[in-house]
């Protein structure tokens, strides 16, 4: 069976075409267009990685990280930002339970690669 | 001392010009009024010493004339002179005749007119005349005697006839009577006597006809028709004044002269005295003109005295002011002796004597507080200076910072709106590159342009990472790092082309600095990368550390590039600033960002076509800890 991946951003393109690529790498993708709908989905349909923009019109990733990490210690949670991340934000998004961050563009092979290494990580 | 202010006169000339007026003009005043009264009162004297000549001589002539009168008077009286016989009284009318030169002729005639005796000086007729009838004869028989009819003697010398009775001393009656004819030419030669030419006067007697009887000038007097000016013998003629003077005009000559006349008495004559006023006046004139000369003589002299007095009054005064000039130019050594003397002038210099001395001493007072007053003006400006330079340098970074963080601040924004499409267009051509590569005859050209996509991205991002490097401001995380080892990794890792060769030479000492090493790294790096792109085809690149001034490190970058113009040398530092047609500007800004952050620099120097070398100065790091075993 498929891993399930939850993808939440506004930016529906980007959304849509990180969908398709990680769908031809074979994982089964979920969308969200924005931080209330996103954590919906996530709790019912317990994904196994969450990708999340770290900025969302009703919401920011911190929240949504602390959230998800709330309701299940399982989850794979990697942040995608378009820009530099402070220290301190490195500090908090990891401290909120963040297990990766991915800055805006990205290889997608090697977002493959780091999201299998981390499901194998946890045993998925 | 400027320009010295417009004399208004000097007080030299004023007390002069006082002087000449208090002391000359009541004396020209008085002195004039002397002269015209003395000259005045002169003429008249003069003119009455004339009167006084004229009336002297009128005396004269009638003694002169009476004196003969009374010799025939006194013949004639004689008590026997009736009684004699003819050639006894012809004995005594000769012996007149001999002691009285001035008779010309002498008769004696009887009491019936017969000519008893005629005796005469030139002529010697005998033949005796009947005087019955003749008119003098009568005259003198009827008064007594006679003095008259005058004649001009011979057609020349004027002559008078006198005559007196004889008289009976018994009977006391005339029996007779004595005519004489005398020459009065004599009274020319008094006049001449008188009034010699030498004194350019001129005198004369008239008698009441006009007729001229004697004159000064000789010459006159024997002309047949001889007679005074009509003007003069108008006045004369007309005046019922015995004695008289003044001045006149003679109209024959226009000669300006002084008359005198005085009427002769008993003879109805008059004495006339005439001088030129030139002559007449010339006492009065010598009076004026010795008064003017003395006048002279007294304004020199007052005008001396003048200049003498003025000097010694103004002298003090100018040695004061001398003093005082001296003064204004603030030389209070020097002063001109002020010995005054005791009086108000010798007042004044001791009052400026005092004066000049507080004011040395306020002086003094003045230019040390000015002295004072300079020094505190230089520190204090040195001290604004200063601190306007802390200032400008502070106000600068701050602009500085204030840029850089504006430029910060839009390069995340920029580039955080651009890596969103930048990823979609990146997730996209991933997705198209595996589609196309899933299929059994991929196309090569859209595999080409996959790949064209595939780098302009990668560019696209690598621009973005440097704008948001060189804008990103973080804290320095500095570490300590030996020079040798870290440049040593640095290049080793670095990606060199083929054609380029990299030549390393690091400084012996290998000095420890304290260096933020990523920071430090993207510098070196930009700083290779800047040398290899411009060695397209092939070059040397060195890198090479020295121990530079003392206390620095240097390290340079030198390539065998092309070089750049002065100019472009001075620019290359700014941020945004490129020659490059593909580049931000702002890898050497990086480079300058991160040198000064590590509180050193980096200096350029190039060549055109030879290259360019970059040195980048960091501080030694003093008392590091010992270099880990190996290189050095």
């Amino acid at each position: 069976m498929a891993n399930k991946i939850l993808i939440i951003d506004d930016d529906n393109h980007l959304r849509e075409s990180l969908a398709e690529v990680l769908g031809l790498e074979g994982f089964d993708c979920l969308e969200a267009g924005n931080a209330k709908t996103g954590i919906a989905s996530a709790k019912k349909n317990m994904p196994d990685v969450v990708i999340m923009d770290i900025q969302l019109p009703d919401s920011s990733g911190f929240q949504i990280c602390q959230e998800l990490r709330k309701f299940s210690k399982d989850f794979i949670l990697i942040m995608m930002t378009g820009r530099f991340l402070s220290a301190e934000e490195k500090t908090q998004g990891l401290s909120l339970g963040a297990d990766e961050y991915l800055t805006k563009p990205f290889d997608l092979q090697e977002l493959s690669i780091r999201i299998r290494q981390l499901l194998t990580r946890k045993g998925k | 001392m400027t320009e010295a202010p417009k004399k208004r006169g000097r007080l030299f000339y004023k007390f002069l010009l006082i002087f000449l007026i208090v002391s000359l003009v009541p004396l020209g005043i008085v002195g004039y009024y002397l002269v015209n009264l003395s000259q005045i009162t002169l003429n008249r004297a003069i003119s009455r010493d004339q009167e006084a000549l004229a009336v002297g001589f009128a005396d004269t002539v009638s003694s002169y004339i009476i004196n003969f009168r009374n010799v025939l008077f006194d013949a004639a009286h004689l008590e026997d002179f009736a009684s004699m016989n003819t050639p006894k009284q012809q004995g005594l009318v000769s012996h007149i005749m001999q002691l009285h030169a001035a008779f010309l002729e002498i008769s004696v005639i009887n009491a019936d007119g017969q000519e008893t005796v005629r005796l005469g000086r030139f002529v010697h007729e005998t033949r005796m005349r009947d005087m019955a009838n003749d008119a003098l004869f009568m005259k003198v028989m009827r008064a007594g005697e006679f003095i008259g009819g005058l004649e001009k003697y011979m057609g020349s010398y004027p002559a008078v006839t006198m005559g007196v009775q004889i008289v009976n001393p018994v009977t006391n009656q005339p029996v007779g009577a004595v005519l004489a004819k005398m020459s009065l030419t004599a009274l020319s030669s008094l006049l001449k006597t008188g009034f010699p030419e030498t004194t350019h006067t001129q005198a004369a007697v008239i008698d009441s006809s006009g007729f001229l009887i004697a004159h000064s000038n000789s010459k006159e007097i024997y002309k047949p028709d001889a007679k005074l000016p009509d003007d003069v013998l108008k006045i004369l003629l007309q005046n019922d004044a015995k004695t008289g003077s003044g001045e006149m005009i003679l109209e024959s000559t226009g000669e300006r002269v002084l008359s005198a006349f005085a009427e002769v008495t008993e003879l109805g004559w008059v004495v006339y005295i005439q001088r030129s006023v030139s002559v007449a006046y010339q006492a009065s004139d010598d009076m004026l003109k010795r008064t003017w000369r003395m006048m002279m003589i007294v304004t020199v002299f007052v005008l001396f005295l003048g200049y003498a007095v003025s000097l010694v009054i103004t002298q003090p005064i100018q040695a004061l002011r001398e003093a005082a000039i001296k003064l204004g130019e603030g030389d209070f050594d020097y002063l001109p002796d002020l010995s005054m003397p005791n009086d108000e002038i010798g007042e004044l210099a001791h009052t400026f004597m005092q004066m000049s001395e507080s004011l040395k001493v306020k002086t003094v007072e003045i230019m040390s507080a000015k002295t004072e007053l300079e020094r505190l003006n230089r520190s204090l400006e040195n001290r604004v200076e200063a601190r306007t330079r802390e200032l400008k340098s502070a106000q600068d970074e701050l602009i500085k910072k204030e840029r850089l963080a504006a430029i910060g601040q839009m390069s995340s924004v920029v580039g955080h709106e651009i890596r969103n499409p930048l990823a979609v267009i990146n997730n996209s051509i991933y997705f198209i590159k595996t589609k196309t590569n899933a299929q059994p005859n991929p196309e090569p050209k859209v595999l080409k342009h996959i790949s064209i996509i595939e780098s302009e991205i990668r560019q696209a991002n690598g621009i973005i990472d440097e704008i948001l490097g060189y804008a990103r401001t973080r804290e320095l995380n500095p570490k300590v790092m030996h020079i040798n080892a870290y440049l040593e990794d640095l290049t080793m890792s670095f990606p060199v082309p083929a054609h380029v060769e990299m030549i390393k030479n690091f400084a012996p000492e290998n000095p420890a600095v304290s260096i933020d090493p990523d920071e430090m790294a993207q510098a070196v790096r930009n700083l290779i990368k800047n040398g290899i792109e411009v060695m397209p085809e092939h070059g040397k690149l060195y890198v090479r550390s020295e121990v530079a001034e003392g206390n620095m490190v240097r390290i340079d970058v030198e390539d065998t590039g092309c070089g750049m113009p002065k100019e472009t040398a001075e620019k290359i530092f700014a941020p945004f600033f490129t020659t490059k047609a593909r580049g931000t500007g702002l890898g050497l800004a990086v480079v300058k960002k991160v040198a000064d952050r590590h509180k050193g620099r980096v200096e350029v120097t190039s060549v055109v076509g030879k290259g360019t070398c970059f040195k980048l100065f960091i501080p030694i790091l003093q008392n590091p800890p010992p270099a880990p075993g190996g290189r050095s």
